[in-house]
């Protein structure tokens, strides 16, 4: 690598970490993202930071998780004091480009980049239909006319496969028949159900009440519908789903097509990752918010068309635990800029070179304000903080006191997450020894407190319906 | 009280959710039932649908100019003739307030019922959006040796083979290719397979059509869905004249406005 390379971080939304043709999965053609696997290495052990947009999404543009951010949940604000990945590759010489979809509640796309594209109505969280094709077209004509000497960062992000959420929504207000009933596919054409269709009954008071309940505090409609649905809706969900992503897999080939065909493609190093991933029937859940693999694990590549960068190919790494927050010091490393002190991540740029580093042995996630979750090799803990008796907006955590029910989870023998072992007596240990990682990694964030009022409406109003559950049970 | 309650919508092209304003059922049931009283005048041999764009789901993706006086978010005119007679020239122009892009695709078709692209074909796209991103113009063909070239601004790729199994189309000639098979859909009951240049743009390699359902209300429809490789299910519904009335994804409803002349 003779200068400062371009950097293009192409992600997508709610794509979970196996839905890529390159690892195996048989249900979908993904052949674009395949070759961005055959040019780089797949870091296997991705978790998101929190598996909904708004959050996930905070982390990727600080280097910080969620409850740091200000936005830990779907909603909040970036503290206004905290710099983003485009203010800081400014400062260090870069130029910096925004395209598609950002998301990032309390900060302006417009001011930290330059940006290509962002729907003449600004893109929201939802809109592939509308915005993807878009941003792909503006990607295009950048990647035709970019002729001037700095490098540029720049950062796609394409909607799809979001909109997976509006086809659940569609299932509110009308039966639909099964693609089957309607004379469309067979049962053959369809992906079969998950391994864990099934789900473990003790799960967290805060997963219940927001997701299992009649009157859950999230989708409660969608989830009365899915309730009528029979195995091949589920089956249909899946095969809509890979549909999807089969969609944005083609938009982000004819940017990959188009960087072959240019200066750029020695010296640009490409990042491939996801916000979030998506349930699509496991656990009988459907789109994100779990603290389950299908939501919060995701894909992660690096990887360089050209020959100008280094970069191991076609290789899996499936050892270190890599989260949302590397992505801002990895682009910090190649661009030789120096991230934030503050910075909760590490640069993956030593692996992707096949260099050994000391590495982080586990994941750390939260989920909906007060969920909580670390995987290490063999073990994945789940639990949550019990609503504070005087809400004061500040992201719990780590009070041993406060916690609620748990899950553990042998990730070796039982990667289906459908066994809790956290209330077997010889898993006491492991329990404590997830809750010390836990504590200990909690002690080193600052946690911001959430200003905006409607969130801090939404926090009270779920705190008090938790509440309820806790005094009262189900 | 709404319409709502007095028509059925089939669940292929039903988005009439409560939250809605305007309404989606009585915007698309007024479309469907005054399309036919709005005919113009165009110049003789040419044949033009116009077609409005509902947002099936309204949140975000309103046009904000414009609150209150229509769900709308767009149109789509598909003008067409006979140059010779062996090729169908297209003029598709597709405009959309929401992503603010305004396309303008050219392509020529054989003279056969898959309308099979053929030559050249050509895109201008327009951005309406206050973004570094004005334009883009885009040129096709398929080369000598069968690859499907594309040429973005001044830059080519190749997207792909021409496959002699399928008949190659580009998804703006289903609005006459479907009308053209759907007895046979219907009648025999079986799908068939075909390549789409979506756009002109994405290939899809193997797509399917088939028979869906027919209906008497709100007008009397025959319904045929179309999926594949990287395509969502859309649903096409086509009127006793032959025209396609409604395309419906999950996302978005095309519903059919203006109509004049006949491909059949």
């Amino acid at each position: 690598m003779k200068t400062r390379p371009n950097i293009i971080f192409i992600n997508t939304d709610q794509h979970s970490w196996d839905a890529i043709s390159a690892y195996g999965n048989t249900y979908l053609q993904t052949p674009n993202i395949d070759i961005l696997h055959k040019n780089g290495t797949s870091f296997k052990n991705t978790y998101c930071t929190d598996p909904v947009c708004a959050a996930a999404r905070s982390s990727w543009a600080t280097g910080l998780y969620t409850s740091e951010t200000g936005v830990p949940f779907n909603g909040g604000t970036l503290h206004p004091d905290i710099q983003d990945i485009g203010q800081i590759l400014k400062q260090g010489g870069y130029r910096t480009f925004h395209c598609g979809k950002w998301h990032v509640p309390g900060r302006n796309v417009r001011e930290s980049f330059e940006t290509l594209y962002y729907g003449h109505n600004n893109i929201g969280a939802g809109g592939a239909a509308y915005y993807d094709s878009a941003s792909t077209h503006a990607v295009m004509d950048f990647l035709t006319y970019y002729d001037e000497k700095n490098p540029f960062y720049l950062q796609i992000g394409y909607v799809d496969r979001h909109d997976v959420c509006e086809y659940l929504h569609n299932h509110e207000e009308k039966q639909i028949p099964n693609p089957v009933e309607q004379g469309i596919l067979s049962e053959d054409d369809l992906p079969p159900l998950p391994d864990n269709f099934n789900y473990d009954d003790k799960e967290t008071v805060l997963h219940r009440v927001c997701r299992r309940v009649d009157d859950a505090l999230i989708h409660a409609r969608i989830l009365k519908a899915v309730k009528m649905w029979d195995e091949l809706h589920w089956r249909y969900l899946r095969w809509n789903y890979y549909r999807f992503i089969e969609k944005v897999d083609a938009e982000i080939g004819s940017v990959l097509s188009l960087l072959q065909q240019t200066d750029f493609v020695d010296n640009t190093l490409i990042i491939f990752s996801a916000d979030h991933g998506e349930a699509c029937g496991s656990h009988q859940l459907f789109q994100k918010f779990a603290l389950y693999e299908e939501s919060v694990r995701v894909p992660f590549i690096v990887s360089c068309l050209g020959e100008g960068i280094d970069v191991e190919r076609d290789r899996f790494n499936n050892t270190h635990f890599v989260s949302g927050v590397d992505i801002l010091p990895t682009v910090c490393a190649y661009a030789n800029v120096e991230p934030p002190a503050t910075c909760q991540g590490d640069s993956l740029r030593p692996l992707v070179e096949g260099k050994e580093v000391t590495w982080r042995d586990y994941a750390y996630i939260e989920s909906n304000y007060w969920g909580r979750a670390i995987v290490t090799d063999q073990y994945k803990y789940i639990t949550e903080y019990k609503p504070k008796s005087f809400e004061d907006y500040l992201p719990p955590g780590p009070h041993d006191a406060q916690l609620g029910r748990a899950q553990l989870f042998h990730r070796n023998t039982e990667p289906s997450e459908t066994e809790n072992l956290a209330d077997v007596p010889e898993y006491k240990d492991i329990v404590n020894a997830c809750k010390i990682k836990l504590f200990s990694h909690e002690n080193r964030l600052n946690r911001q407190q959430i200003v905006q009022p409607g969130a801090q409406r939404l926090i009270s109003n779920w705190g008090k319906r938790l509440q309820g559950y806790w005094e009262h049970g189900y | 009280m709404s319409t709502q309650y007095r028509i059925p919508l089939h669940w292929s092209f039903n988005y009439n959710h409560g939250a809605q304003k305007p309404d989606f059922a009585d915007e698309l049931i007024t479309l469907l039932k005054g399309y036919q009283t709005n005919i113009q005048d165009v110049e003789a041999g040419q044949i033009k649908h116009t077609y409005r764009i509902l947002p099936n789901f309204w949140r975000g993706y309103s046009s904000r100019n414009r609150p209150g006086d229509s769900l709308s978010i767009g149109s789509a005119v598909i003008q067409r003739h006979k140059k010779s007679d062996k090729l169908w020239c297209y003029n598709v122009q597709y405009n959309n307030s929401t992503s603010g892009e305004n396309a303008l695709l050219q392509f020529q078709c054989n003279d056969e019922c898959y309308r099979t692209l053929t030559g050249n074909w050509k895109a201008t796209v327009t951005n309406s959006g206050q973004d570094l991103y004005s334009n883009i113009e885009l040129k096709g063909e398929i080369n000598n040796d069968e690859q499907i070239k594309l040429c973005f601004n001044r830059t080519e790729i190749t997207i792909g083979m021409e496959n002699h199994s399928l008949p190659l189309t580009c998804n703006w000639g289903l609005y006459d290719v479907i009308p053209a098979i759907a007895e046979s859909l219907r009648t025999e009951g079986s799908a068939v397979e075909i390549s789409l240049l979506d756009d002109l743009e994405q290939l899809r390699p193997k797509c399917q059509i088939g028979y869906l359902d027919s209906i008497k209300d709100p007008i009397p429809l025959d319904g045929y869905y179309l999926y594949g490789t990287g395509l969502l299910p859309s649903y096409w519904w086509v009127d006793e004249s032959k025209n396609v009335v409604i395309v419906s994804t999950v996302f978005e409803t095309l519903v059919l406005h203006e109509y004049s002349g006949s491909s059949t």
